[in-house]
């Protein structure tokens, strides 16, 4: 991977054919929890995506889920498939604008707290039989956000 | 001179239930082992419209402390706070001032 840079509006990347592939892998499991109504009850991985708007009120946690939840699903719903129909497939540049760099930050948010939860990472970081094939995908979606924000951020933008 | 519409305030004497629907409520980001310093401080900045510095210190407080109040006001604008940052995928929530 070439992390993303800045040029100009435009923030920059490069993907070698194995990093879409496993990009585009990652899009269609994340798809996947956000169709399924809600997930398996106490699943780590729904519980991080869609967490509890009122930390000791069921009740007010409740009426905040019913408010919230469509709208954030529809929301990452359509982070992901922008996320999907930029990426190269075949490996090659990404090129973004500032709105669909904040569609990519909130999608690769997205599958790191997911991967995260799944993995069992604490602030001590990954336990110690993590699959390794794992957590360097891990470590690769972190590279990939951080480099990204960094891209946003180097443009002065402060967008809004 | 204090006219009979500017009496003495007299806090003490509010009652519990009064004070309840004083008090206002706050959107907490709590601290997560995923989330990129500095993309908590990006999205801080995006959604309050903060500057860097202030953004870098409330993300700098959930990080050292926990959890940081990011924003204050009635509970409907605390329960949409929430969301908004429930959509870029920070930790937080909404609550009573206490």
């Amino acid at each position: 991977m070439t992390p993303f840079r800045r040029r100009g509006d435009r923030m920059e990347a490069g993907f070698v054919p194995a990093e879409s592939a496993v990009l585009t892998l990652l899009l269609d499991e994340l798809e996947q929890l956000l169709a399924g109504d809600g997930g398996a009850v106490g699943d780590p991985v729904v519980a991080r995506l869609f967490p509890a708007g009122h930390a000791s009120d069921p009740e007010l946690a409740r009426d905040y889920r019913e408010l919230t939840e469509s709208s954030l699903r529809e929301g990452k719903a359509e982070d992901l498939a922008l996320v999907r129909a930029t990426i190269p497939v075949e490996g090659g540049a990404v090129r973004l604008d500032v709105d669909q760099a904040r569609s990519w930050l909130r999608t690769t948010n997205d599958l790191r707290l997911a991967l995260g939860a799944r993995l069992g990472i604490t602030a001590e970081g990954a336990p110690e039989d993590t699959d390794e094939a794992q957590l360097s995908v891990y470590h690769w979606l972190t590279a990939l956000q951080g480099s990204l924000v960094d891209a946003l951020v180097a443009g002065g933008s402060r967008p809004r | 001179m204090a006219g009979p519409l500017a009496p003495e305030r007299a806090p003490e004497t509010t009652t519990d239930a009064e004070h309840e629907l004083d008090r206002p409520w706050v959107t907490v980001v709590w601290d997560d082992p995923v989330n990129l310093m500095t993309y908590v401080t990006f999205v801080l900045q995006e959604l309050f419209g903060y500057d860097e510095q202030k953004a870098t210190t409330l993300m700098l407080q959930v990080h050292h402390e926990g959890k940081a109040i990011v924003s204050s006001g009635p509970r409907e604008r605390m329960e949409h706070d929430t969301s908004r940052l429930h959509a870029y995928g920070l930790w937080a929530s909404y609550q009573r001032d206490s």
